[in-house]
C-alpha cells in the first residue's frame, strides 16, 4: 500500500519527462479558464489569459512539477509562436483599405505614440532605478505577445516579466481609454479603436470589438502596425 | 487538409523571416519579418487563398494558448526582481496612461484638422 503511494507522489515527475503533461495542463487550463471568464460575467478587467494563467500555476506548484520541466515541454506549443506571427499578416493585408482611407492620420499618429509607449515606460522605469534587463522587458509592453517575445529575446530582458507587464498593460490601457474618451471627448469609433489596439494589444483590440465592428477593425490595426513599426525600431535603438 | 495547406505556406514565410534574420544578423525576430513578406507578397498578389485565411485564422484565435507558458513564468521567477516592483508598476500604469493620452490626441488632432469641424 505504501508502496503504491510513493509511486503515486512520482507520478507528476514522472509525467514531466515528456512533452505530453505540460501540453495536456495548458490545453486544460486554457479552456477552464475561458469557462470561467463566461460564468464570471466577462468582466473587462480580468481577461481570460489571466485566469487560465492563474490557474496553471496553482496547479504546476500543486503538483510540484519543476518550472523548467513544464517549460521544455511546452516547447511543442510555444514553437507555433513563429507561423502564428506569421499569420498576423493575413488580417493586416485584409485591412489595407482601412490604411488607405486614413492613411494621413495613421502616419502621423503611429511612428510617434508607438515610440513614445516605449520610451514612457523606459524613463520612467530608469529614473526609478530599474535594471537594464527589467527595461529591456518593459520596453515593448504595448505589443502584441508574440511578437513582443521576439524583442524581448532580442534586447535581453525576461520574457516572463515582460508577459506579466504586457497583460497589466492590456488591461490598464483599456481602463485609460475609457476613461480619456470621456474626459477630452473623443467619440470617433475609429480613433478609439486605433487607441486601444496601439496601447492595448490584443486585450485592447478585444474590448474594441465590444464597441463596435469599426473600432475592432482599426484596433487590429493599431495592434499590427504598433507591432511591426516597434519590433522594428526597438531593437535598432537599443542597440545604441 | 486545407488548414494544414495553409499552416505550410505560413512556415514556409517563418522560415524564409528566419533565414533573412540569420543571414543577414538582423535584431529583428523571424516572424515579424515573415509577416512583413507575407503582407507585401498578399498586396502584390491581390488576394488571400482560403487555405490561408483557415490556417491564420484558426492559429490567431490560439494565440492566448501559446502565449500562457511564457506568462505562468511571472510566478515562478517573480523573486529575481524583488526591490523593482516600484519601478515596474510606475513604468506600466503611468507610462501607459500617458501613451493612450498621447494617441488620443494627436488622433484627435490630425483627423479634425483634415476634415472641417463638424461641431
Amino acid at each position: 500500500m505504501s508502496e503504491l503511494l510513493i509511486r503515486f507522489q512520482a507520478l507528476p515527475d514522472t509525467l514531466a519527462t515528456t512533452p505530453i503533461l505540460a501540453i495536456g495542463l495548458t490545453l486544460g487550463a486554457f479552456f477552464v479558464g475561458n469557462w470561467l471568464f463566461s460564468r464570471v460575467g466577462r468582466p473587462l478587467w480580468l481577461p481570460p489569459v489571466v485566469l487560465s494563467a492563474c490557474l496553471l500555476s496553482g496547479v504546476i506548484a500543486i503538483l510540484a512539477v519543476d518550472y523548467h520541466d513544464y517549460q521544455q515541454g511546452a516547447r511543442w506549443l510555444t514553437v507555433l509562436l513563429g507561423p502564428a506571427t506569421v499569420a498576423l499578416g493575413i488580417p493586416l493585408y485584409q485591412q489595407m483599405h482601412h490604411i488607405r482611407a486614413m492613411w494621413r492620420p495613421i502616419v502621423v499618429t503611429l511612428p510617434i505614440a508607438a515610440t513614445m509607449a516605449a520610451v514612457y515606460a523606459v524613463v520612467i522605469g530608469w529614473a526609478l532605478g530599474a535594471t537594464p534587463e527589467v527595461l529591456a522587458s518593459l520596453a515593448p509592453k504595448s505589443v502584441t505577445a508574440p511578437i513582443a517575445i521576439g524583442i524581448t529575446e532580442q534586447l535581453g530582458g525576461s520574457v516572463p516579466l515582460m508577459m506579466g507587464g504586457l497583460l497589466i498593460t492590456g488591461v490598464v490601457a483599456t481602463l485609460f481609454v475609457d476613461l480619456l474618451a470621456r474626459l477630452l471627448p473623443v467619440t470617433d469609433e475609429r480613433i478609439l479603436g486605433f487607441a486601444l489596439g496601439l496601447n492595448g494589444h490584443a486585450i485592447g483590440t478585444a474590448r474594441a470589438f465590444e464597441i463596435s465592428h469599426t473600432a475592432g477593425a482599426f484596433a487590429s490595426l493599431g495592434m499590427g502596425l504598433t507591432g511591426v513599426f516597434t519590433a522594428l525600431m526597438l531593437p535598432l535603438v537599443f542597440r545604441l | 487538409m486545407s488548414m494544414l495547406r495553409g499552416f505550410l505556406v505560413l512556415v514556409l514565410f517563418f522560415i524564409l523571416g528566419e533565414s533573412v534574420r540569420l543571414l543577414l544578423a538582423l535584431p529583428v525576430s523571424g516572424g515579424v519579418l515573415g509577416m512583413v513578406v507575407i503582407t507585401f507578397t498578399l498586396m502584390l498578389k491581390g488576394s488571400v487563398s482560403d487555405d490561408l485565411a483557415l490556417a491564420s485564422q484558426g492559429l490567431i484565435s490560439v494565440l492566448v494558448l501559446l502565449i500562457m507558458p511564457g506568462v505562468v513564468g511571472v510566478f515562478f521567477t517573480a523573486d529575481q526582481f524583488s526591490g523593482q516592483w516600484l519601478a515596474v508598476a510606475a513604468a506600466l500604469l503611468v507610462g501607459t496612461f500617458l501613451s493612450v493620452l498621447t494617441t488620443l490626441v494627436l488622433m484627435k488632432l490630425v483627423t479634425t484638422r483634415g476634415v472641417s469641424d463638424r461641431e
